[in-house]
């Protein structure tokens, strides 16, 4: 996270982490698409030939307070990244890596993969203590992609795996732009109850800290509730918690 | 942050990094970009960074502004509005329009890029469709000002409706937002890789030096070895001198008659002795080898009367056993040099090995011969027909009819202590340092030893010496 008084903006990162073809990018690119024009950059993407991530993807997001002092309140930036899956390109994961704000986990449903997300998870544990950074206080979510896909774990499966977990887990299928929202809000909401709770950015930003959830929607252009969108979640910490103003 | 973590601090590029117009995009095509809209709308255009350096400039002075720029008060009105205009901020909406007294109008309009205020675009001046005639402010602006003239010329000054400038500006700005796009694309990118190069490359930096340390400490561990095997040995070799002198002594009688069993048993202590007594020599031999602190006196000599020595020293033995011992020497040896005592240690410990693993029956050959040049060695060197003969090599061949030695064992048996045969049972004794010490040996002459097979049965042990170079060129290696 960065604070620019000068610049009366406030940048968060978020981190799209994952084995090799789990879907980060798609994430990002079904992100972009379902929130509004005026609420995001352009998607800055660098694949290669055979449409693999090369360095990173990264979408910007901006908020700003829709405070009665318009000119008191901060911007809030959100650069939402994916990190290269494949094995060698360990060094760009790790340069991406540094300074997450918080880190959704995107794994592969399919059963062939299991070994892949936990050697994948395993890489981001070891990149986050060489980073300096402690895994288990970085804001995480975990979501189980490509659900629309055969030979898949069965949701019960993921439902015991998740309430085993500390980490809120969701479901999607990023291709066909569902369970997307609902991880990134996932992720914003351990991050901004994180970040709040440390640096009192609501204040900073001029609104009350369970306001931003519903203002991100709001700005992201969303029709869906907050609470809508944050029940999809199964397991983990984040439903014990959960306190969103309507 | 650890000693582990990535020295290139990409925060400030990946999250923070402000844009700026200037270090994205290339002034020369920038004003290519804005001459192609002159060229197409005929209006001035102008492009300012965020901090007002001007970054582009299309389109010249209209004639009207050049005119009144040759009057004095009307040069003073005139930098007055360029000053206004070029300071003008676009406000919140993003866009201004400015007004100049010949009825001539500036648009201001702000250039973004993520969301933040990168620049600003000028265009303009133009003369809105609605003004036709030249007003009064242009008129009065000096005394010097001719209506006809003024007029002539504002009727040549480009003329635009507002809403058509609003599309101009709008093309131009979505032109210069791809350009900017993909700067930053390029640039962001170029940066990671940099950066992801340098990562790489730290943490490659990091695996070398450890491994150059445990390497290190391995050499320093090898070395206090050497250092501790020569040392051990001739700690050993002290006190078992007295043993053996003082057996032989015995043995001779000195001390008085001894019954015949007594005597064999100062002969079994004789005997031992002698035999702990060459393990431990070798063991030293090893030590300095390794330590590269083993004397040699080299002298030119001749491989012959070496090869001799061995034969008759070995003889008896081969007798003994019931193997025929051979020696089949060329006439035309080279001479080379060495050490003679170390050489015959050599050939000395080549035999003896051949003659143990010999059964009786079985035959035992000492063969030397010249050989060309190594084919693989110096083959485009320059004048290597002048060079090769004076490279030739002598080759020794102990050839045996033993048991032979598997292929896979051939480079392990020059290793210290190394057996073939490794159980506690085993036929036949040894400490297994001979062939690590010949080896070392020969490799000190500059010579090299290998394991041919021996058809049917048996094994060739191969030891190419170098011959004794007359001279080498001055200055060569």
């Amino acid at each position: 996270m960065q604070i620019n008084f000068g610049g009366r903006e406030i940048a968060l990162k978020l981190v799209y982490y994952g084995p090799a073809l789990s879907g980060k990018t798609t994430n990002l690119k079904s992100l972009y698409e379902l929130t509004s024009e005026a609420s995001h950059g352009r998607l800055m993407t660098l694949e290669t030939k055979d449409d693999r991530t090369l360095f990173f993807d990264m979408l910007p997001l901006v908020l700003r307070a829709e405070s009665a002092r318009p000119s008191g309140g901060m911007t809030l930036r959100i650069k939402v990244f994916t990190v290269p899956g494949q094995v060698l390109h360990s060094s760009t994961r790790r340069l991406v890596l540094q300074g997450a704000d918080g880190v959704a986990f995107i794994a592969d449903s399919q059963k062939s993969e299991t070994e892949h997300n936990a050697a994948s998870f395993l890489d981001m544990r070891q990149n986050l203590q060489e980073l300096g950074l402690n895994p288990k206080q970085l804001p995480m979510v975990i979501q189980f992609n490509k659900r629309d896909m055969d030979r898949v774990r069965s949701d019960e499966e993921i439902g015991v795996l998740a309430s085993r977990g500390r980490e809120p887990v969701f479901k999607a299928s990023a291709v066909q732009g569902k369970g997307v929202l609902e991880t990134f809000f996932g992720l914003l909401y351990v991050t901004w109850a994180k970040l709040d709770g440390e640096h009192n950015l609501a204040q900073m930003l001029g609104i009350e800290s369970d306001a931003l959830l519903p203002l991100a929607a709001r700005q992201l252009g969303l029709e869906a509730e907050v609470s809508t969108l944050l029940s999809a979640c199964v397991g983990g910490a984040l439903d014990r918690s959960l306190k969103v103003r309507a | 942050m650890t000693s582990g973590a990535p020295d290139v601090a990409t925060d400030d590029l990946l999250l923070d990094g402000r844009i700026r117009l200037e270090d994205l995009v290339d002034r020369e095509g920038l004003d290519e970009l804005c001459n192609s809209f002159v060229a197409l709308f005929g209006i001035r255009v102008r492009i300012y960074s965020s901090d007002g350096g001007l970054l582009a400039d299309a389109g010249g002075e209209q004639e009207l502004c050049l005119y009144l720029n040759g009057l004095t008060d009307g040069r003073k009105a005139c930098a007055s509005t360029v000053g206004a205009v070029r300071a003008r901020d676009p406000g919140d909406a993003g866009d201004v329009v400015h007004p100049c007294f010949t009825g001539a109008t500036y648009r201001i309009l702000s250039l973004e890029y993520d969301r933040r205020r990168v620049g600003r675009l000028i265009v303009g001046p133009f003369v809105p469709a609605s003004v036709t005639d030249a007003p009064t402010s242009l008129l009065k602006i000096d005394a010097a000002v001719e209506k006809g003239r003024a007029q002539e010329l504002l009727d040549k000054m480009p003329r635009a409706k507002p809403q058509t400038v609003t599309r101009i500006a709008e093309h131009l700005k979505a032109a210069l937002d791809l350009i900017l796009f993909s700067g930053h694309k390029a640039f962001v990118t170029s940066k990671v890789h940099v950066a992801s190069v340098r990562e790489s490359y730290r943490q490659l930096e990091e695996k070398t030096a450890r491994l150059q340390e445990a390497f290190d400490r391995l050499k320093e561990l090898d070395h206090l070895k050497s250092n501790f095997l020569a040392t051990v040995s001739h700690e050993l070799r002290t006190p078992l001198t007295s043993i053996i002198g003082y057996s032989e002594m015995l043995a001779e009688g000195l001390a008085g008659e001894m019954k015949p069993e007594q005597l064999e048993f100062v002969k079994t202590i004789q005997d031992k002795g002698a035999q702990l007594l060459s393990l431990i020599t070798g063991l030293l031999d090893l030590g300095k080898l390794e330590s590269g602190t083993m004397r040699m006196v080299r002298r030119t000599l001749a491989l012959g009367p070496v090869l001799d020595e061995v034969v008759s020293t070995l003889a008896p033995t081969a007798r003994k056993k019931g193997v025929k011992l051979d020696l089949d020497a060329g006439v035309d040896i080279a001479n080379l040099r060495g050490d003679p005592e170390r050489l015959r240690q050599v050939f000395l410990n080549l035999v003896e090995n051949a003659l143990k693993f010999t059964p009786g029956g079985g035959v035992v050959t000492l063969c030397a011969r010249m050989a060309g040049v190594d084919e693989g060695a110096g083959g485009d060197e320059d004048g290597l027909a002048l060079l090769a003969p004076t490279r030739a090599r002598i080759e020794v061949r102990v050839i045996d009819t033993g048991i032979g030695i598997p292929a896979r064992e051939r480079t392990k048996v020059f290793d210290a202590f190394y057996q073939v045969d490794s159980t506690s049972t085993r036929q036949y004794g040894g400490t297994g340092l001979g062939l690590s010490i010949v080896k070392r040996l020969v490799e000190s002459h500059g010579g090299t030893i290998g394991i041919e097979d021996n058809e049917p049965k048996g094994t060739v042990f191969v030891v190419s010496l170098p011959q004794s170079t007359p001279s080498s060129a001055p200055g060569a290696a």
